[in-house]
C-alpha cells in the first residue's frame, strides 16, 4: 500500500479520529471552566469544597481500591490453578471466568438485588429460614458500599484473571527449571522467579480492575440510589437530572480524566520496561504442577468465586423471568411465562429497543472495525508519515471513561451546527468512540503478525498494491476481523455508561430500558430482557471462536 | 569446474539487455545504507552479493525489486529505466521475481494455488496454466505436493514451492534474499546445487544475496563482495578467492592471513591463503627463505590440521594434511611461495 491512496485513507481516518475523540474532550475543558458570565473556576471550587462532591469521590476510590485488591487475591490463585497445574475442569473454569467477563455489571447488580436485597433477597430469605432469624434481620445487604465493592469485585477480577494467567502461561518452563538445577525448592522458585515474571501482568490486572470499577456506572446506579449514595459516576449522573448543570459535570469528570490518564501511563512505564519483556516462542514447554488431593480444594475455591459470579446470579435472574412473584424456589405452582410474554407481546419499548440496539450494534461494529482495519493497517505497516499520530488517536479513547465521554458528547453534539443529540447518531458516535480502541489494538497486532514478505511476494508477481490486499492480506486477517467485529458488537449491546446520557425516549436501548425498568421494580421483565442480551452475546462470542478455518494455517505460519 | 566466463556465452534467445545499477545510493534516516553502488549485471549471469549483515546487500536487493526508492542513482534495464529518485516502476511491473528469505509462501492457499497465482494474474487460460505448472513443479519435484497446504511441508519443501512460484512467471530476473538460511547444512548444500540447476536450465539473470562465502562460491559467476554500503570488490570466484584486493575481502572470503610488509621477505602487507603455506619440520635446506616460528595450538579437523604459528612477531594460521602432526611448542618453518602472497591494493585501507 506505498501508494498515494494510503495518504487519502491516512488523511479521512485523522480527521475522523479526530473528531471523535478531540471533539467531546475541548468541549468537556471549555465547559468546565465556563458559566453564566463567561471563564470562571466556580466549578472546579464546587467540586473540590461541596461535600456532595467529594464524598462521591471518597467512596468511589475506596471501593475501587478494594475491588483492586481482592481481584489479585482472588486472580492470582485462580489464574496459577488454570495455567499451571492439574485442577480438574480447568477449561471449565476459564469458561465461567469468560462468561462473567462478558456480563454487564448492571445485569450482576440486578442480579444481585434479587439476591441479596435486605427484605426480599432471596439469601436472606434462606438465612432466615435456616437460622430461624427474625424478619427485621438482613446477614447480606447489597445496599451499600460493601454490597457494591463486592459485585464489582466479580465482575472485573475477570480482566486481572486474563492478564496474570496468561502471563503464567507464556513463562518458559526453562526459567523455573534454572532455579531449581541451581538448588531451589519449587516454593523458592515460585516465589523468586516466578512471581517477579508476572509482577508486571498483576499490577496491570489491578490496575485495570480499579479503572473498571473507578468508571463503572450501571452496576454504581443500581445499587448506591436505593441506598442514598453516590459514587463518582453517578453524581455526574445526576447533575443532568433537573435542574440540569452540565458546566459542574463536566467539572466533575476532569478528576476522572485524569486518574484514568495518569494511571494508564502508569501501567505503560511498568509493562514498558524491557528487562520484563516475557516471551517464549512457539512450543516452549511449561511446568505442570501436581496438585494431589489439593486439587479438589483449589477447584472448590475457583468453584466458590464462579458460584458467585455466574450460579447464583444467572440462576436468580432465571428464577425471576420464569416465577410469577421473584425471588421464589420456583414450583410447578408458580413457574409461569407471563414475563416473556409480556416482554415481548405487551411492552412497547422492547421492539423498540431491539432495533434501537441492533442497528446501533451492527453500525458500531462495521464502522469500527473498518475504522481499526484502515488505521491498524497503516500503523502496523508504518505505511505513512505520521502513524504515531494516528496511532494516539486510536488509543486515546481507552484513556477517556464512558461516562465522562458520554458528558463530551452531549456537550458536543446538542448545539448547532452539529444537532446529534435526541438521534441514535449520536449514540452511534459514543459506541464507536468507546469500542473501537480494542479492535483496533487487535488488528493492528493481526497486521504486525502477517509478515510483509507475504504481501511483496504477490506484488513482484504481479498483482497491485489493491489486488494483495484483496487475495492475500484481508484473507489472511479475515478471522481477526470477525473477532474484531464481534467483541464490538459485544461491548455496544452492553454499553450503558455513555447511553445513560444520550438517549432520549425514542433512541433507548435495551440495557436502558432493563435499567428504566430496574428503577420501577419490574424483576421479571428484567430478567427476561437480561436474559435476552445475555443470550445474543453468548451467541455472537460462539460465532467469533468458530471462524475458523484458516486461522490454523495462518498461526502456523506466524510462529 | 564451471568456465568464469560461462554466462558470457548463455546468450538468451530474445537477448534482453543487462541489468544496470548507477551510482545507487540509499539512506535510511542518516547515514547511507547503500553508498554509490556502480555494477552491471549481465543477462543471464548468476550474482552473489556477499557480505557481512548490515553491509547493505538485502537494501540492494530490495532497490533492484523496487521495494525501495534510491536516493540518488538510477536501476535500468537496456534503454529502461526501472528506479531513479521519485520514479520507481512499481514491482508489479519489473518481470522480476523473487525468493523471500521467510519464502513468504501465502498460508492460506494450496501449493497449487501458491505456484499459479502469478499465472492466474496474467489471464492465461485454463489449461495453460495447468500445464506450466505441472512443468514448472515437476522440474522442482513438488509435483506430489499441489492440495497441501505451506504449514504441511517441511523447509525444503517450502523452498521449493518458492522456487516454483517465481519461476513459472517466467521471470527475467530471479531475485534471492538469504534463501538457504532457514534450512539445515544437508538441505542447504543440495538446494544450492538446485538453484544453479534450474538457473542453467532456464536461464534468467539471478542476483542472490547472502553472507556465507561457500553458497557465493558454490553457485555464482561472478561474486560482489559488500561492506558498509560499498563494493568491496567484484570479479569470478576465483578472482575473489585468489586474489583478494582488500584485508576485508582476504579474511571475508575463506580466511587468509593478512601479514604486514617487511615479512617474509616481502615489502608490503600482502595476503596468503592458509593452505599456501608450507610448514616444515626442519629447515628447508635451499629455496625461498622461510621464517621460523613455534606451533602455539593445532586442531585436528579430519580432513586436515590447523596450526597457529607464532612466527616473526605474528600469529600465522596454517592448514596443513592431516599427516603433517606436530605438537605445540615445538619449533617449525614457515615457506610462503611469493606466487601465493597477494599483495594488498592500498586504496582499501588494512582494518577501519
Amino acid at each position: 500500500m506505498r501508494v498515494d491512496f494510503s495518504r487519502v485513507l491516512f488523511a479521512l481516518a485523522a480527521l475522523v479520529l479526530a473528531a471523535l475523540v478531540v471533539l467531546p474532550v475541548g468541549w468537556l475543558i471549555v465547559t468546565s471552566v465556563g458559566g453564566p458570565h463567561g471563564f470562571t473556576l466556580d466549578n472546579y471550587v464546587t467540586l473540590f469544597t461541596d461535600a456532595t462532591m467529594i464524598r462521591p469521590f471518597v467512596i468511589t476510590l475506596a471501593s475501587s481500591a478494594a475491588v483492586a485488591v481482592l481481584c489479585v487475591l482472588v486472580a492470582v490463585p485462580m489464574g496459577w490453578c488454570v495455567a499451571r497445574t492439574d485442577m480438574p475442569l480447568r477449561r471449565w473454569v476459564r469458561i465461567l471466568v469468560m462468561a462473567s467477563l462478558v456480563t454487564p455489571p448492571f445485569l450482576g447488580a440486578i442480579a444481585w438485588e434479587l439476591l441479596a436485597a435486605p427484605n426480599t433477597g432471596f439469601l436472606n430469605q434462606l438465612a432466615r429460614a435456616i437460622f430461624q432469624l427474625d424478619r427485621s434481620v438482613h446477614p447480606f445487604n447489597v445496599y451499600s458500599v460493601t454490597g457494591l465493592t463486592f459485585v464489582n469485585f466479580l465482575y472485573t477480577f475477570p480482566y486481572a484473571f486474563v492478564f496474570i494467567a496468561n502471563a503464567l502461561e507464556r513463562i518458559p518452563a526453562d526459567l523455573e527449571d534454572a532455579s531449581a538445577i541451581l538448588g531451589a525448592h519449587s516454593a523458592q522458585t515460585a516465589w523468586r522467579v516466578t512471581l517477579p515474571l508476572i509482577l508486571p501482568s498483576i499490577l496491570a490486572g489491578a490496575l485495570i480492575a480499579f479503572l473498571q470499577s473507578m468508571t463503572v456506572f450501571g452496576s454504581a446506579a443500581v445499587l448506591t440510589l436505593p441506598a442514598g449514595f453516590h459514587t463518582m459516576t453517578t453524581r455526574i449522573w445526576s447533575l443532568f437530572q433537573f435542574p440540569p448543570k452540565p458546566e459542574l459535570a463536566a467539572a466533575a469528570s476532569m478528576p476522572m480524566l485524569l486518574l484514568t490518564l495518569g494511571l494508564l501511563r502508569a501501567q505503560q512505564l511498568v509493562l514498558g520496561r524491557k528487562g520484563y519483556a516475557l516471551i517464549a516462542g512457539k512450543g516452549a514447554r511449561r511446568t505442570v504442577t501436581r496438585l494431589g488431593a489439593w486439587k479438589w480444594a483449589a477447584l472448590a475455591f475457583c468453584g466458590f468465586v464462579l458460584l458467585n459470579a455466574i450460579v447464583l446470579p444467572y440462576g436468580a435472574l432465571l428464577d425471576a423471568a420464569f416465577v410469577k412473584i421473584a425471588p421464589a424456589l420456583p414450583t410447578f405452582d408458580n413457574l409461569t411465562l407471563s414475563h416473556v410474554h409480556f416482554v415481548f407481546f405487551e411492552l412497547d419499548a422492547t421492539a423498540l429497543a431491539l432495533r434501537n440496539t441492533l442497528i446501533l450494534a451492527l453500525g458500531a461494529a462495521s464502522i469500527g472495525t473498518a475504522l481499526a482495519l484502515v488505521v491498524g493497517y497503516l500503523v502496523a505497516r508504518r505505511a505513512v508519515r505520521g502513524w504515531s499520530v494516528l496511532s494516539f488517536l486510536a488509543s486515546a479513547p481507552i484513556a477517556i471513561p464512558s461516562i465522562v465521554l458520554g458528558v463530551g458528547l452531549f456537550l458536543a453534539y446538542t448545539r448547532p451546527p452539529l444537532l446529534l443529540f435526541g438521534t441514535l447518531w449520536i449514540l452511534l458516535i459514543a459506541f464507536v468512540t468507546i469500542e473501537f480502541p480494542a479492535a483496533y489494538q487487535q488488528l493492528s497486532a493481526v497486521v504486525a503478525s502477517i509478515h510483509p514478505e507475504l504481501e511483496e511476494a504477490g506484488r513482484l508477481l504481479g498483482a497491485t498494491p489493491l489486488r494483495v490486499l484483496r487475495d492475500i492480506t484481508v484473507p489472511l486477517m479475515r478471522s481477526g476481523i470477525v473477532a474484531a467485529w464481534c467483541f464490538v458488537f459485544i461491548g455496544a449491546i452492553r454499553e450503558i455508561s455513555a447511553a445513560i446520557l444520550l438517549f432520549t425516549a425514542p433512541t433507548r436501548t435495551l440495557a436502558v430500558v432493563i435499567y428504566d425498568l430496574n428503577e420501577s421494580g419490574d424483576t421479571g421483565s428484567i430478567a427476561v430482557l437480561g436474559l435476552l442480551l445475555m443470550a445474543v452475546t453468548f451467541v455472537v462470542l460462539a460465532l467469533a471462536n468458530r471462524v475458523p478455518v484458516i486461522a490454523t494455517a495462518a498461526e502456523e505460519y506466524r510462529a | 569446474m564451471r568456465s568464469p566466463r560461462a554466462w558470457r556465452t548463455a546468450e538468451r534467445p530474445d537477448g534482453v539487455a543487462a541489468l544496470e545499477l548507477r551510482k545507487l545510493v540509499k539512506r535510511f534516516g542518516g547515514a547511507p545504507v547503500v553508498d554509490g553502488v556502480d555494477l552491471t549485471i549481465p543477462d543471464g549471469a548468476f550474482v552473489a552479493l556477499l557480505g557481512p549483515s548490515g553491509c547493505g546487500k538485502t537494501t540492494l536487493l530490495r532497490l533492484i525489486a523496487g521495494f525501495l526508492a534510491p536516493d540518488a542513482g538510477e536501476i535500468l534495464v537496456g534503454e529502461r529505466r526501472l528506479s531513479a529518485p521519485n520514479a520507481v516502476v512499481p514491482p508489479e511491473q519489473r518481470g522480476m521475481s523473487m525468493i523471500f528469505q521467510s519464502y513468504a509462501l501465502w498460508p492460506h492457499m494450496t501449493v497449487e494455488q501458491n505456484v499459479s497465482y502469478g499465472l492466474r494474474l496474467r489471464r492465461l487460460g485454463r489449461d495453460e496454466i495447468a500445464r506450466r505448472v505441472a512443468t514448472i513443479c515437476t522440474a522442482v519435484q513438488i509435483d506430489s505436493l499441489m492440495q497441501r497446504y505451506p504449514g504441511e511441508l517441511s523447509g525444503g519443501q517450502q523452498q521449493r514451492v518458492a522456487l516454483a512460484r517465481s519461476l513459472v512467471v517466467e521471470p527475467q530476473t530471479l531475485l534471492l534474499d538469504e534463501p538457504l538460511s532457514n534450512l539445515d547444512a544437508n538441505l542447504r548444500e543440495e538446494m544450492r546445487f538446485e538453484i544453479r540447476r534450474l538457473h542453467d536450465e532456464f536461464r534468467y539473470t539471478t542476483v542472490y544475496v547472502t553472507h556465507d562465502q561457500g553458497e557465493a562460491m558454490a553457485t555464482a559467476d561472478l561474486i560482489v563482495v559488500l561492506r558498509a554500503g560499498r563494493i568491496e570488490q567484484s570479479g569470478t570466484p576465483e578472482e575473489v578467492y585468489g586474489r583478494p584486493r582488500s584485508e576485508f575481502v582476504a579474511r571475508f572470503v575463506g580466511g587468509a592471513n593478512v601479514l604486514p610488509g617487511r615479512f617474509a621477505g616481502l615489502d608490503v602487507p600482502f595476503s596468503i591463503r592458509l593452505e599456501d603455506i608450507a610448514l616444515l619440520r626442519a629447515a628447508p635446506p635451499e629455496g625461498i627463505a622461510p621464517v621460523e616460528g613455534t606451533v602455539v595450538r593445532r586442531v585436528f579437523l579430519g580432513s586436515a590440521r590447523d596450526y597457529v604459528v607464532e612466527a616473526g612477531g605474528e600469529l600465522v594460521r596454517v592448514t596443513t594434511p592431516p599427516q603433517v602432526d606436530v605438537q605445540p611448542g615445538e619449533r617449525v618453518w614457515l615457506e610462503f611461495p611469493p606466487e601465493r602472497c597477494h599483495r594488498l591494493d592500498p586504496v582499501f585501507p588494512v582494518g577501519d
